[in-house]
């Protein structure tokens, strides 16, 4: 009935975590000094396999790579070029074009040896039997990779080549990129495409300024959280205009708060959230779901005192420092505002204390203490 | 064993690290010097040395031998103190009594667990801040929270420190 399930038993910790054999030993031995295996191999003892089976957890820290890669092979795509530590030879020189030639077809034979044609191609051959291949692989390897420099005791095989040339990382999908890579302007301006989710250009300059894309902008969350009424007090009568605060973030670890004050609602709102946009900062988060430790601040007489909580506590705090929270990405957190509860000083202090946390590395370097993450290091962050 | 001397201590070390000074004194006693030897071995200060009126030389101080304490210079010895910074910010930003001269506060093992995971117990707040730290007069000398619970040791509680 399928209840049962069939996958083969895993393998005792002991055969996934093999000790190092005497082949790879002697192969170490290549690269480390025997000091430096001594202790590798102390290292290797340390840790029982039994405990990295069940403990080991794959690194997600600021040091961590974004793929996997345990570096046995050279990847010429991904991997920087291993620097080329031979001495240079004196006598090196471009080849004539008959050594060119005989480089190029020596290069060409090994590598048809190497790896000879499909058998299919075989089948279809025409004409030379000896020279017929529908991919021209090798062609195009010996072409790039044949030996061009000739030195003092024969021609100087060429580095590694990289096959894939660059591919732009990002492309817009807004159909017109206004800016580039290095931030500066390419030639086709914003005003003369108009982009229909942004028909009065409110995020122009703020595209201009920051390089974010139409697409970046609104998938930010970004909030208008408090609005009111100001006046100033003139000799021609009272003039009024409208104060908005409002919040920005990418819902994983950046947040902004912008204020705008205007005549008009709907102009003062936009302003408040491109000011929100462009003030975004990154703000520390433990496990990137919650703060480190308990933060306090105040801002004229709000007191707002934030808390870390466990995971799956959730967010448990009065709708400002909720929106705050969610807009940067926090999902445990406790808080108390014991004192005012002003909204436009709430938001700031909340601000003010997300930025003021301590970390506990930094905290560690100044006292020249050691510090261990006890849930992550000894728990595997299970409990 | 006087209350209001540490208090000072509390709100003298604040007011240098505020004042951003490198070098501070406060009046030597007994207790002092075992609450700043344990801050000290916190790593929040860099320096604890015995000394007269004036401070003894920054190059030699660790090779610096104090002068035997008599009757007649007892009263003008005073500990000079180190203040650490780091990334523009006091090591030592936040300094304040437990108990207080009128209202001394005891704690066992079980309450001083308590506090040290974090969580309050009778009218003391846990240790929720990060590197907080809180410093216990026992029978054993003057020591951190963590240390008198992973010894099993309760006492008076003095001060926290952050």
């Amino acid at each position: 009935m399928g209840l049962i399930d069939k996958k083969p038993p895993k393998p005792p910790a002991s055969e996934l975590f093999r000790p190092y054999s005497d082949e790879e030993k002697a192969l170490l031995a290549k690269k480390y000094t025997p000091e430096q295996i001594r202790a590798i191999e102390a290292g290797e003892g340390a840790i029982r396999p039994e405990e990295l089976d069940q403990q080991g957890v794959i690194r997600t820290d600021i040091g961590s790579l974004s793929y996997l890669d345990d570096f046995r092979h050279y990847r010429s795509v991904i991997d920087k070029k291993p620097p080329d530590n031979t001495p240079v030879d004196p006598n090196a020189r471009f080849m004539t074009e008959d050594e060119l030639a005989t480089s190029f077809s020596e290069y060409y034979d090994k590598l048809k040896k190497e790896n000879p044609p499909p058998p299919v191609s075989r089948a279809m051959r025409e004409g030379d039997p000896e020279e017929f291949d529908p991919t021209r692989l090798n062609f195009w390897r010996a072409d790039l990779e044949s030996p061009r420099y000739m030195g003092t005791n024969g021609p100087i095989p060429s580095g590694p080549n990289l096959f894939a040339p660059a591919i732009p990382k990002k492309i817009s999908i807004d159909g017109n990129k206004m800016v580039a890579e290095n931030g500066t302007v390419m030639e086709e301006d914003s005003q003369s495409v108009v982009d229909p989710r942004d028909p009065d250009g409110i995020y122009d300059r703020l595209r201009k300024q920051t390089g974010l894309t139409l697409d970046d902008i609104f998938g930010l969350e970004s909030k208008v959280v408090v609005q009111h009424q100001v006046t100033n007090q003139t000799r021609l009568g009272r003039v009024r205009s409208m104060y908005c605060l409002a919040i920005a973030g990418n819902k994983n670890g950046l947040l902004g708060i912008g204020q705008a004050k205007g005549q008009e609602a709907g102009n003062t709102m936009a302003l408040a959230k491109v000011n929100a946009i462009r003030n975004m900062k990154p703000i520390p988060r433990y496990e990137e779901r919650t703060i480190y430790g308990d933060v306090e601040a105040k801002v004229s007489a709000v007191k707002v005192k934030l808390m870390a909580r466990p995971p799956g506590f959730g967010v448990r705090c009065q709708y400002l420092i909720f929106e705050m929270a969610r807009a940067a990405g926090i999902h445990d957190l406790a808080a108390r505002v014991p004192r005012s509860r002003n909204k436009m000083n709430t938001v700031k202090a909340t601000y003010s204390a997300l930025m003021k946390q301590r970390i506990p590395d930094e905290v560690a370097r100044g006292r020249g203490k050691k510090l261990v993450d006890v849930r992550k290091v000894y728990y595997a962050g299970l409990v | 064993m006087s209350l209001v001397n540490v208090a000072h201590i509390c709100s003298h070390l604040q007011n240098a690290s505020k004042a951003r000074l490198g070098l501070t004194s406060v009046p030597s006693t007994n207790l002092h010097l075992s609450l700043l030897l344990a801050l000290q071995q916190s790593g929040f200060l860099s320096s604890v040395t015995r000394g007269g009126l004036t401070p003894p030389q920054i190059e030699d101080l660790s090779s610096y031998v104090p002068d035997p304490v008599t009757q007649s210079n007892v009263a003008t010895r005073r500990l000079w103190l180190g203040l650490k910074y780091w990334n523009n910010e006091p090591v030592l930003s936040e300094m304040k009594m437990i108990s207080k001269p009128t209202r001394r506060i005891w704690m066992d093992v079980e309450g001083l667990g308590k506090i040290v995971r974090g969580s309050k117990a009778g009218y003391v707040q846990g240790l929720t801040k990060p590197g907080e730290c809180l410093y216990v007069s026992t029978d054993k000398g003057i020591m951190e929270s963590r240390d008198c619970v992973e010894r099993k040791i309760g006492g008076m509680l003095l001060c926290r420190v952050l």
